[in-house]
């Protein structure tokens, strides 16, 4: 076991610095997720504030939470466009043109050098945008915070991660089985655009199944800013974590199964 | 003269006709972005349906007020679907193949207008059914003016918004001939467009110096201004507000002639 993680370790050096060399190359578009997704953040805090400057409170939430909400979204994705992000939404093209075939010949697990052989250090500007954000927005809803509440705010916002990692691999998991996926990132497109808007405590009733349950994307930022606001219950806590481990469950069967349904150029 | 400007006409016609054609080859692609043009109206289902719980009037809006803007702009900004012309241009320029419209005996922009009209007349039905639908499935008490004469401008300044948006997307596009890699600026542009045309909010709901400043840009007119109109307010802003955008058309137009007429020596037809 302990082997295999220092392989592991060896092969992600590897992949990082092959993907430096091929980034250095195209240094025009380096910082372009950067702008692109920052600029959609940036909206999205002007959008609320113009929101907020004709109400007082959305809900049970004022500005400042609103703003630790667009933070922490901003930051889920940020982590997921350096690292995962470009690795993973090659897949539908690999099964569909026969490119897995490369990586099932490796020593080295398929899914784990497609997820990180294009982190995108490009987008590491991210990262330190959402944290400001973030700061921003606990400092505005004037939230006494501790260690233990960093602590745990810091593994509700991982736990996201690892949902937003597996909706990523599941929805282009389908090409394994279907033509195409078009329609499910047409929709995964759709629930993230509406849910980085939205927090999950505006969904109810069906809109809660299918955004909490069914499509996670509601929970994602919303868990850990609730968290952190002490707003979260047990009930609340317990059904995001039982939502992230049935995905998780579910998109290692689903790779497992489209793995063995795999037949090269054909699939 | 005359039958040379029909025989112009029938040209651009064909186009049209021959992009209309294409789209139903697409069917499944019809069907699935008429279903989620429901995404806008969820949203604002539900972010304004827990704002007006707490009150009644929000920047002069009611509720089903605020529901109607948002059908409208939603209606106007599924018909705007000229996006994909900065891209395609883009793209053919990269590879070589931009050829193809620099051969043809009609002008690229007006090809490229002719075949917007194409692909809108054939979505105007099922965006319209859409709308229809959102409207009776949230149950919203539709708001609309009964001012023909406004009906009449807000439809014109539609038009002129959605000739605007293809001037702009084929001016983009043509700046490939100078600078190599344009992606990551059209994607910026979409997302601050839908900040800029109202499609996310209402440019109401921004202070007042904000709105101002949008007044002096196309965006306004685009979507946000007809989405207004339609619902009865921002009246008085009908006649100048399409008098403002007929001048951007026309600045526009100056700016793209110069800019193809510069540019297009630089087109050697191999790619890049």
């Amino acid at each position: 076991m302990r082997k295999r993680g220092r392989k592991n370790l060896r092969i992600l050096r590897e992949l990082v610095r092959i993907r430096f060399q091929g980034l250095m190359m195209y240094r025009l578009g380096f910082f372009g997720p950067f702008f692109v997704d920052g600029s959609l953040f940036v909206i999205q805090l002007l959008v609320f504030g113009a929101v907020y400057s004709n109400v007082e409170r959305i809900g049970t939430w004022g500005q400042g939470e609103m703003i630790l909400f667009i933070g922490t979204f901003s930051l889920i994705n940020a982590v997921g466009m350096v690292f995962y992000f470009f690795g993973i939404v090659q897949l539908p093209e690999k099964i569909r043109g026969g490119g897995l075939d490369l990586y099932l010949t490796k020593p080295v697990s398929p899914l784990l050098r497609l997820t990180f052989e294009k982190i995108n250090p490009g987008s590491i500007p991210l990262l330190l945008m959402s944290l400001v954000i973030i700061g921003y927005g606990i400092r505005r809803a004037e939230i006494m915070v501790n260690a233990g509440g960093i602590f745990l705010y810091l593994g509700w916002v991982a736990l996201m991660m690892v949902l937003h990692y597996d909706m990523m691999v599941l929805i282009r998991c389908v090409c394994f089985f279907l033509v195409t996926n078009a329609r499910l990132e047409q929709l995964e497109e759709a629930g993230l655009d509406l849910c980085m808007k939205l927090p999950g405590i505006a969904f109810y009733g069906i809109y809660r199944v299918i955004f909490c349950f069914l499509l996670p994307y509601g929970l994602m930022a919303t868990l850990p800013v609730q968290c952190i606001l002490g707003e979260m219950g047990w009930r609340t806590a317990l059904e995001g974590c039982a939502v992230a481990a049935a995905f998780t469950g579910l998109t290692a069967f689903v790779w497992k199964q489209g793995l063995r349904r795999y037949n090269s150029a054909s699939s | 003269m005359k039958t040379n400007l029909l025989s112009v006409y029938r040209k651009y016609r064909e186009v049209a006709y021959l992009h209309l054609k294409a789209q139903i080859a697409w069917r499944a692609d019809v069907i699935f972005n008429m279903l989620f043009t429901i995404s806008k109206i969820l949203f604002a289902y539900l972010l304004w349906g827990m704002v007006f719980r707490q009150k009644s009037l929000v920047a002069g809006f009611t509720f089903h007020g605020m529901l109607s803007y948002y059908i409208l702009s939603s209606f106007l900004s599924q018909l705007e679907m000229s996006n994909g012309i900065s891209g395609e241009i883009c793209a053919r320029i990269r590879n070589g193949t931009f050829t193809n419209y620099m051969l043809l005996p009609l002008s690229a922009q007006g090809y490229f207008i002719a075949m917007e009209v194409g692909v809108v007349l054939f979505y105007l039905s099922f965006d319209f059914l859409a709308a229809v639908v959102w409207i009776f499935l949230f149950r919203i008490r539709f708001v609309f003016t009964s001012d023909p004469l406004i009906m009449a401008c807000a439809s014109g300044m539609v038009l002129l918004g959605l000739l605007f948006m293809v001037q702009l997307n084929f001016y983009l596009g043509i700046l490939t001939l100078k600078y190599e890699n344009i992606d990551t600026f059209l994607m910026i542009k979409s997302n601050l467009a839908a900040l800029v045309t109202g499609t996310i909010v209402p440019l109401a709901l921004f202070p007042e110096t904000v709105v101002n400043l949008m007044r002096l840009l196309p965006f306004y007119y685009v979507t946000y201004l007809p989405s207004m109109l339609f619902t009865g307010r921002c009246q008085e802003e009908a006649l100048p507000g399409l008098l403002v955008l007929a001048g951007w058309c026309l600045c526009l137009q100056l700016v793209i002639a110069f800019t193809w007429k510069s540019y297009r020596k630089k087109y050697d037809g191999v790619g890049i």
